[in-house]
């Protein structure tokens, strides 16, 4: 504080009461310059290797997947001692609320996991660091990734996050229960007047409803969608209108007419509930629809065998999807540190043996092959056979990041999908609200 | 700023000014105390401008602002009053959550204050063991708006839960209470009225005031329990019950633990649970709108204020002082 004092008021023997006043004001004015100065001082510690840096790393997920991360983490430490790492983790719900409270608080972490819900929000925002520059100085390898699994990862042509797993959509059905009644299996094409009435057969003969309703689903309406030669979004705009919205409605509003799902309540709760408490593990329905890479956590939480297909209607309307990514906040001192630990997780091949496909098929198409041929855990082998498979069948486009407002759009979907489940909404006037609510949510006019 | 310039204005006098030598020693020493003042009050007056008033300010800047928490504060736009005019006529949801909100304290309350006072009168009794049911009956209210009670509220009140297997035994097939959009709302406001322990030890103590002789003597007149009740009881409870009126619509408009709780943070089914700090708090924290959120939190600030200047200046018609008259 000194200097500047001094400076303000040279060799004054008596300095009169103003200028004590400019002085401490002075002084106050100085204090947070020199505590901002200090928070910046950590810039400079960034370079050579034989410095100790402490990385901070925040994800979402269940034990396994700490567990997982925290053999990789650990891995890397072995081979890097002067890094370590600050591990938090927590479950998915609220872990968004906790990212953006630390941003706002400028504690974001060093490295965080992230997904499309908020991806371009964030990339946006300038939270996440462009890591085009890495990739083309290689620093950062993504050669090895499949090119749509890359370009998931980018946001107006700026490099937001590394993916850290595929998935595709997964329909999980209740093999116990359908061998139980010798009912068959749903198969990978069927249609979805098809798939109704199958599920409508099994609540019939097995009293337990056949499928959830996906109705409030985005992922399984995205699908639809695209199947119809529409999209969910396009260039930032939504790429469907109501008409689109009323017919996958009314679908469902059929389906739930002719027994083929539970009651509202309980399709609320299957909405409402992480992916442990998806109603085919809680044996409140046949099928459930998920992500693919979400196998070995729904597996966990059922005695009965559970398999797997793409969602009703022609496969190749799905797509290789970035389930989620690493990103470094722009803000961190140790960039560099932390975008070389993204890389190991991405691409060694010790590491990628490690997470296996917790957080979705391996990025790295070279360390995918390696695990495909070593995975000993069945649900993993089963999700890694199943990706593959339907990977043959993708189509030759897949969607780019969703927009700003995609979480929104998300959750307006399941309020307005669930007013006509309950019965409060007609298809038509939720088709109606659902493309108003979703305009509004990405700020379309 | 502020906060800098404080501990600093008792040590203005410290230059030789002329006018300091005239006034001499005695102001010295006054200064001095005005000085140990501030560092007795510093702890308090430092929370008071670092935790609540400097962030309300704050947050009232940012309400004409399009705020995001990923970004710094300083570069959020100046937007005027574009939040407050998108607030009131352009987000059903918003006076959706003000009508959730304001249907929830128009029941819960007077039905929670109805049982405070209800089990109060009971627990005002002498009988053996008065102790151990007056803390029983409190016990609700120490677990409070704790996350832990309205997790288990809501494993009650789900499908399978111990609610529907306590009304099979006669025979009624029950629902999932929370999960059903016509249920969930009087599922939330069960709860608030459970925790009744807080106004009832009030009204507890409230009753211990009423003077016994004023019973005596309306039972000298022949007066009905119900009389006394009503024209003994309520009079001179009327200041507690005032109390505790504009204590718990205070409360129960910013209800928040438990909805949150038992939507999952959602405010569902179909936004049934949609408590006005639930909306508030999904619009700062997850939809990102932090400066729309500090308008909402703002109209909610003079929302309630009005209400309770309502509740007082009604509190002339019907709170009973007996003091006031006695002298």
């Amino acid at each position: 504080m000194n200097p500047i004092t001094r400076s303000a008021t040279p060799d004054q023997p008596t300095p009169a009461p103003h200028r004590t006043r400019r002085r401490l004001l002075a002084a106050a004015l100085a204090l947070p310059l020199i505590l901002g100065a200090a928070a910046c001082g950590d810039d400079s510690s960034e370079g050579g290797s034989s410095d100790k840096v402490e990385l901070s790393i925040f994800w979402w997920g269940a034990d396994k997947r700490a567990e997982l991360t925290d053999k990789a983490l650990a891995l890397y430490t072995t081979k890097h001692p002067n890094v370590t790492f600050k591990k938090t983790w927590q479950a998915n719900q609220g872990y968004f609320d906790k990212l953006a409270t630390l941003t706002a608080g400028g504690n974001a972490p060093d490295v965080f996991q992230i997904d499309d819900n908020f991806i371009a929000e964030y990339a946006q925002r300038g939270v996440t660091l462009d890591l085009t520059s890495y990739a083309s100085s290689g620093k950062l390898d993504v050669s090895k990734f499949p090119k749509s699994l890359k370009e998931y990862g980018e946001v107006d042509g700026k490099l937001a996050g590394v993916a850290m797993g595929e998935n595709t959509q997964g329909l999980v059905y209740d093999k116990t229960l359908l061998d139980k009644f010798k009912l068959p299996a749903p198969t990978t094409g069927m249609s979805w007047e098809d798939f109704v009435a199958w599920a409508a057969n099994v609540s019939k003969v097995s009293k337990v409803p056949g499928t959830q309703d996906p109705s409030a689903v985005y992922q399984a309406l995205w699908v639809y969608l695209r199947q119809n030669g529409k999209d969910l979004y396009k260039d930032n705009k939504l790429a469907f209108d109501e008409a689109d919205i009323a017919k996958w409605f009314t679908l469902w509003k059929n389906a739930r007419a002719a027994g083929a799902t539970p009651t509202p309540d309980v399709i609320h709760e299957g909405n409402d509930s992480s992916v442990a408490k998806q109603l085919v593990v809680t044996g409140k329905a046949g099928t459930s629809w998920v992500w693919v890479n979400q196998m070995p956590e729904l597996k966990k939480n059922t005695k009965s065998e559970l398999g797997v297909i793409a969602y009703p209607g022609d496969p190749s309307a799905q797509w290789a999807r970035a389930s989620m990514y690493f990103s470094v906040f722009k803000g961190s001192p140790k960039k560099d540190a932390a975008v070389d630990v993204v890389n190991f997780l991405a691409n060694d091949p010790e590491a990628g043996k490690i997470l296996g496909t917790d957080r979705g098929l391996p990025p790295n198409l070279d360390v995918r092959k390696q695990v495909s041929e070593s995975v000993t855990d069945p649900s993993m082998k089963q999700t890694i056979q199943v990706q593959d498979e339907l990977g043959t069948k993708f189509g030759p486009t897949s969607p780019s990041v969703p927009p700003k407002g995609h979480s929104k759009v998300k959750s307006e979907l399941i309020r307005i999908a669930e007013e006509v489940t309950y019965g409060r909404s007609t298809p038509e006037a939720g088709a109606t609200a659902f493309v108003t609510a979703a305009k509004a949510a990405i700020g379309q006019s | 700023m502020t906060m800098a310039q404080m501990p600093v204005r008792p040590t203005e006098p410290a230059p030789p000014v002329p006018a300091a030598h005239r006034r001499g020693r005695a102001v010295r020493r006054r200064r001095r105390e005005d000085l140990a003042g501030y560092v007795f009050l510093s702890p308090w007056l430092l929370g008071l401008l670092g935790i609540t008033a400097i962030p309300m300010l704050l947050s009232l800047y940012l309400s004409f602002t399009d705020y995001s928490p990923l970004i710094p504060v300083t570069e959020a736009n100046w937007i005027g009053l574009e939040n407050y005019r998108r607030m009131f006529t352009a987000d059903p949801q918003y006076w959706h959550a003000v009508r959730v909100t304001a249907t929830f304290a128009l029941i819960a309350v007077p039905l929670k204050l109805a049982a405070a006072l209800g089990v109060a009168l009971l627990l005002n009794k002498a009988m053996r063991g008065i102790a151990a049911f007056r803390g029983l009956f409190y016990l609700p209210s120490l677990l409070g708006g704790s996350v832990a009670v309205a997790i288990v509220w809501r494993s009650m009140f789900n499908g399978d839960g111990a609610v529907n297997s306590f009304l099979s035994l006669f025979g009624i097939e029950g629902k999932a209470w929370v999960n059903d959009p016509t249920w969930a709302l009087p599922t939330l406001m069960l709860l608030a009225i459970w925790q009744f322990g807080a106004p009832m030890v009030i009204f507890l103590a409230g009753l211990k005031q009423v003077p016994i002789e004023l019973y005596e003597a309306a039972s000298v007149d022949g007066a009905s329990a119900w009389r006394r009740f009503v024209h003994i009881t309520l009079p001179m409870l009327s200041p507690v019950i005032f109390f505790n009126l504009v204590l718990e619509t205070i409360h129960g408009f910013q209800g928040f633990t438990s909805a949150f709780v038992l939507s999952n943070g959602t405010g569902g089914p179909v936004d049934s649970t949609l408590m006005y700090t639930l909306r508030l708090y999904n619009a700062g924290f997850v939809e990102l709108n932090m400066g729309y959120a500090s308008a909402m939190a703002w109209v909610f600030l003079v929302v309630i204020g009005t209400i309770t200047v309502l509740l007082f200046s009604t509190g002339r018609f019907w709170v009973h002082y007996s003091d006031s008259e006695a002298k």
